[in-house]
């Protein structure tokens, strides 16, 4: 044990045993921070699916039930959760035209280009061109699938594992899944921008 | 008492990944936890913990330039210890726990056999 | 309606501004301040459809003025409105619906052409297009209008995919296609 780690398990046991700060208290903080917030929970659903090809199906047959699974719920901007699978020849990315409609639950709230004008504006209408401007090269023989978020469904993408990642934990993989990935604007594996 | 808003530019603001806070061993979620605790409690205020968080990291940055001499590694950048330094610092302060207290429990932990996992 | 709002595939943008600010969700605490309170008062005060349409009524200076801009001045509106009949009855909007869905997985459709004044979820782009069922929602309280004070109206919702030709000519990708969540009154049933 690290004298970081002493220091800090001393320090925590003091203060509580003074009745200063209660335990439940600073485990709620940890894991608001830690675990409801932020595109960690959706990279934890597309680590399992990696790992797991029953797991896999049922995401796809059912997203909200499957998130739901891992404990991702909520009735705002995820009542329904689809995902939907990239795979060698298919490419997804997520956009809501009208607003800025974002799967919350598995995500987190959007990032500020989420909603800028010219992302919901151009992805629809050249999607190949905005991907390569963001920084993902796509064959020219990929389909792109658009999914315009216009009512309550909500999207998650399913990236592709990347290659030489077999011997990686699930939690490993999940470390490699990002936001980004998630929407569809890049690769899982590469660094978040 | 102003509520904590965490940094997320500049020296005090913590390493993050994908927009999320990293964690890079159990003690550190528990002392960001600690500390954002004792704020809402109203025990200590964020802005004096953020104050002395910026002083400890710019007392580092001072004593480690950013290119180091030839041939000397450059200094191990540890955020998470300067915030539990800062924190240590701003509760012995506020007498909310001495120092000698503080001291006094890290020896007996020390001493615990081999195996404890907590 | 037609608005700044609806802006699926409206030339004259430039790239998507990536790093820094624009990768975050809040850049002031003022916005976080926004977002609690907008959640608090859309507990009370009226239903998502009905804030989204506050939105889409602001004036456009306002709506470019930025996001979290438009969210505060769309709950001021709401408040200043303070009208009953957009209050929000329930947490969620999926609803059972007797009436069975009029299409299938596979059926070829065609959305309304022309535009409406008040909310809707057809975006400008897809208006008069031929698309296919490529999925059944289930059915959900429909946002035109509910966000009128008009009632749930519960209506089917589907997933219809379209290809990027049918919806922006000739010089659109061969390859891409795109997808909306399209409610039932929006469409009509083509043949083959």
């Amino acid at each position: 044990m690290s004298d970081a780690a002493l220091r800090a398990e001393a320090l925590e046991a003091l203060l509580t045993e003074r009745g200063i700060v209660t335990r439940e208290a600073i485990d709620a903080v940890v894991s608001h921070y830690e675990q409801d917030v932020g595109p960690m929970n959706g990279a934890r659903v597309v680590a399992r699916a990696w790992c797991d090809a029953d797991y896999r199906a049922r995401l796809l047959a059912d997203g909200t039930a499957a998130i739901a699974e891992l404990g991702f719920t909520g009735p705002t901007e995820g009542e329904c959760i689809v995902v939907v699978p990239n795979g060698p020849r298919v490419h997804n990315v997520v956009v809501c035209t009208l607003c800025s409609c974002y799967p919350w639950p598995v995500l987190g709230l959007p990032p500020a280009w989420y909603k800028s004008p010219e992302y919901r504006a151009r992805v629809v209408r050249e999607p190949r061109d905005v991907l390569a401007e963001m920084g993902l090269e796509l064959d020219p023989n990929v389909e792109i699938r658009v999914w315009d978020s216009s009512a309550e469904v909500r999207y998650l993408v399913l990236p592709e594992r990347p290659p030489g990642t077999e011997a990686l934990s699930e939690d490993d993989l999940a470390a490699l899944v990002s936001r980004d990935a998630m929407i569809g604007v890049a690769r899982a594996g590469e660094p978040a921008s | 008492m102003s509520q904590p808003t965490l940094d997320t530019e500049g020296h005090a603001a913590p390493p993050r990944r994908n927009g999320e806070i990293v964690f890079e061993a159990p003690w550190q979620s528990r002392a960001f936890g600690l500390t954002m605790s004792l704020c809402e409690a109203g025990a200590i205020a964020w802005s004096d913990f953020r104050a002395r968080l910026i002083d400890e990291i710019g007392r580092f940055d001072a004593a480690n330039p950013v290119l180091p001499e030839a041939g000397a590694e450059p200094a191990p950048y540890a955020y998470w210890d300067h915030w539990l330094a800062a924190l240590e610092g701003l509760i012995t302060e506020r007498g909310l726990c001495s120092a000698e207290d503080l001291a006094g429990r890290v020896g007996a932990y020390a001493e615990r056999p081999h195996g404890h996992d907590h | 309606m037609d608005g700044t709002h609806d802006l699926g595939g409206k030339p004259g943008f430039g790239p998507v501004v990536r790093g820094g600010d624009a990768e975050r969700t809040f850049v002031a605490d003022w916005q976080r301040r926004v977002f609690g309170l907008v959640g608090l008062g859309l507990s009370t005060l009226a239903n998502t459809d009905a804030f989204r349409h506050a939105i889409e009524r602001l004036p456009a200076e306002t709506y470019r003025a930025g996001y979290w801009t438009r969210w505060l001045a769309a709950l001021q509106l709401l408040v200043d409105e303070d009208d009953a009949s957009v209050r929000r009855t329930a947490s969620t909007a999926r609803r059972d619906l007797d009436r069975r869905p009029r299409f299938a997985v596979g059926n070829a459709v065609r959305t309304q052409a022309d535009g409406v004044p008040g909310h809707t979820r057809l975006p400008g782009y897809a208006r008069g297009r031929r698309g296919q069922i490529v999925r059944h929602q289930g059915a959900w309280v429909f946002p035109d209008t509910n966000a009128h004070g008009d009632g749930e109206q519960p209506q089917h919702l589907y997933t219809v995919a379209f290809s990027a030709r049918e919806l922006f000519g000739e010089d659109a990708d061969a390859h891409a296609r795109v997808s909306l969540d399209l409610f039932e009154p929006y469409l009509s049933k083509e043949d083959g």
